[in-house]
């Protein structure tokens, strides 16, 4: 994933790369094009003034009329040269060309203007000459002043872009970030972010106003949930009482006291929901403290002290493995207890007898893991999906619980950050896996 | 013991009156704060049983009016609101216990009476048991001068029924006093089974526990005269 200013970024960049390249390419053919217009205009010029100089002091200075002479005249570097010649021929010549001379034993490459005028019946051929190498030389200074100004504007272009997209995809990055690592819609910072971009203005109140809604429903849900196990618990607070009191007026018919005891079973059993129930509302509400640093170890001694005799009857054996330790700072310890205390219950229930279930705890990439593994009779893909769900994870109907446990340990783990994952196969057991948050 | 219930639930206010009054307490009844206010300043009472929920009435004022006028009840509170905040606050603002709805009545007699030993300094130091002895303040058994090696849960399961002796308690009821509600989800009557059958073993190992007994499809009881 790359983020939305380093893409604009990088885009600018490319763009910018090859339009330069394309101006590179075309670069040296531009520049000669130029110089040679250049190099011909003063070509011209020159030749206007040889020719104004012999319209003023005739021809006979440069080449007496009888001799066959030629004139020529360079200056000491050999960049320019101009020469007069009689010649007999009847054409005018004018055109500027691309020639070799051979001057004083050297050959040069020169632009040559050859241009044929008439003095005293005469015709004269006047060449000037510019040597190329001169210009070769002003195309390289000029190729590269340009290549080092055009790589001081891309550069400069690209961080002005870089702060520009960065200034202007400020309010998007602050959305994204208030979205960031929100696990509660009443996380959400609710303020409004600062833009001049309709786009950002829109999409911010757009997010805000859902993020209202839904901590709106999610509060009221809860408060249904809360509500409604008050208004619950004082009917089975009644129905308890009235049922305790009549088990223990000892009444004489034998089969009493079963039946109440069986009214009461199913009575704790609804107690039990609703209180279940009362509890995931509370931790997802955040009404338990989070204030106790513990060492989870002594947590896991202590659930296995209190399953171990359950485990010893079943005759399955229960083992332990620590690796190392980890105090878990800032968390509820009766919350995780319960939460990991639910999941080593399951198992050793799940198992049967002569079977076996062992507790792990270690390091994995720094951060601390513990794992509850039973060779039980396992789950199949479908249990597993539906495990963590308040009702649906009832695998065996006629047991004392509710088949809630889970699905509190699953929002004891979500309230304290704690990611909790399974495998299982049927037939060959299941594992728990608690990967706990580094400390913050 | 005078005992004040104050309750809006009549009938389970009335539950609760029933079962203490089985227990020798006297208890009065108030269905309102205001009412609970006025018997309060007239009356003297050992303990008060308050309901936090009352809808004329902010229970903690109950309390603090009661302390602001000298009485020297102890205060148990009882409520549906059973989060842990509560829970601290409850016994902050000096109520001697706290009880979440719904709870055994047999649960509420034993905070009674814990509370009750607190305040009248009872310590009872060892409680015969057939050829057995507890000795509640090093919380150890003896058989004929041999200490019986108990694990806590033992010790406190056997501790509640003694506390309650000859009273039927159920499984649930036993589970819920020794494992709170934090585990009510887990309950398995299996438990309790288990740590009997465990604490029997011991027991047994030493001499016949006759007192002990198991009450067919309704739970636990121990016996004596």
């Amino acid at each position: 994933m790359i983020k939305l200013k380093i893409k604009l970024a990088f885009f600018n960049l490319l763009s910018k790369l090859v339009f330069t390249a394309l101006f590179l390419i075309f670069l040296p053919y531009i520049i000669e094009r130029i110089n040679l217009r250049q190099v011909d205009n003063d070509l011209v010029q020159k030749r206007e003034q040889v020719i104004d100089l012999i319209a003023g002091a005739g021809i006979d200075p440069f080449i007496s009329a009888d001799s066959s002479d030629v004139f020529g005249s360079f200056n000491i570097l050999k960049e320019e040269f101009i020469s007069l010649e009689r010649i007999e021929t009847d054409e005018d010549i004018n055109h500027i060309e691309v020639a070799v001379r051979l001057i004083e034993d050297e050959e040069i490459t020169y632009r040559v203007l050859n241009y044929s005028f008439l003095v005293d019946g005469q015709k004269y051929l006047l060449e000037v000459g510019k040597s190329l190498a001169s210009i070769q030389y002003a195309r390289r200074n000029i190729t590269r002043v340009i290549l080092i100004f055009l790589v001081l504007i891309i550069l400069i272009t690209l961080l002005t872009d870089l702060q520009y997209t960065h200034l202007l995809l400020r309010p998007l990055d602050r959305i994204s970030r208030k979205l960031k690592g929100i696990s509660r819609p009443e996380l959400f910072d609710r303020t409004e972010v600062r833009t001049t971009t309709t786009d950002f203005h829109n999409l911010d109140n757009a997010i805000r106003e859902l993020m209202e809604n839904i901590d709106q429903l999610f509060r009221k849900e809860k408060e249904i949930t809360v509500n409604i196990s008050h208004e619950l618990l004082t009917p089975v607070s009644v129905l308890r009482s009235k049922l305790e009191n009549l088990l223990l007026s000892g009444n004489a018919d034998a089969e009493m006291p079963e039946k109440i005891e069986e009214s009461l079973k199913t009575l704790h059993r609804l107690q039990s929901l609703v209180n279940s129930l009362l509890m995931i509302a509370r931790i997802e509400s955040h009404q338990y403290l989070r204030e106790d640093n513990f060492s989870v170890q002594d947590v896991l001694k202590e659930i296995i002290e209190e399953i171990r005799p359950i485990a010893d009857d079943k005759e399955i054996l229960m083992t332990e493995e620590y690796l190392r330790d980890f105090q878990f700072m800032q968390a509820n310890r009766a919350l995780i207890f319960s939460m990991i205390y639910n999941v080593v219950n399951n198992a050793v229930k799940n198992t049967p007898a002569g079977g076996a279930v062992v507790i792990r705890s270690y390091f994995h990439q720094q951060k601390f893991n513990v794992t509850i593994s039973d060779n039980g009779r396992g789950m199949t893909r479908e249990q597993v999906v539906n495990l963590f769900s308040r009702f649906k994870s009832r695998v065996n109907p006629g047991e004392d619980g509710t088949g809630i446990g889970l699905a509190i340990s699953k929002t004891i783990a979500d309230f304290h950050g704690i990611s909790v994952s399974v495998t299982s196969e049927p037939e060959k057991g299941t594992t728990f896996f608690f990967i706990f948050p580094e400390n913050s | 013991m005078n005992v004040l219930i104050v309750e809006d639930e009549k009938s389970l206010a009335n539950e609760i009156a029933a079962f203490l009054r089985s227990e020798n307490f006297l208890c009065d009844l108030s269905y309102t704060g205001m009412d609970a206010s006025e018997k309060i300043a007239i009356n003297l009472y050992d303990f008060v049983l308050l309901d936090l929920g009352l809808p004329d009435y902010n229970g903690i004022d109950l309390i603090n009016e009661a302390r602001k006028a000298g009485s020297e009840a102890s205060f148990i509170i009882i409520t549906a609101r059973g989060a842990v905040e509560d829970k601290v606050k409850g016994l902050d603002i000096g109520a001697d216990d706290y009880l979440a709805k719904p709870f055994a009545l047999i649960e509420l007699l034993s905070r009674i009476n814990a509370v009750a030993r607190r305040k009248f300094r009872i310590t009872v130091q060892e409680v015969p048991l057939g050829d057995f002895i507890m000795q509640t303040e090093s919380r150890k058994l003896f058989c004929k001068g041999n200490e019986v090696e108990l694990t806590k849960k033992e010790y406190d399961l056997l501790w509640y029924l003694v506390l309650n002796r000859n009273k039927v308690l159920t499984r649930h009821q036993l589970y819920e006093h020794i494992w709170g509600n934090i585990l009510d989800d887990q309950y398995d009557s299996n438990f309790i089974d288990v740590h009997i059958k465990n604490l029997r073993k011991k027991l047994n190992a030493h001499s016949a526990t006759p007192w002990l007994e198991t009450v067919r499809g309704v739970g636990y009881r121990v016996s004596t005269d």
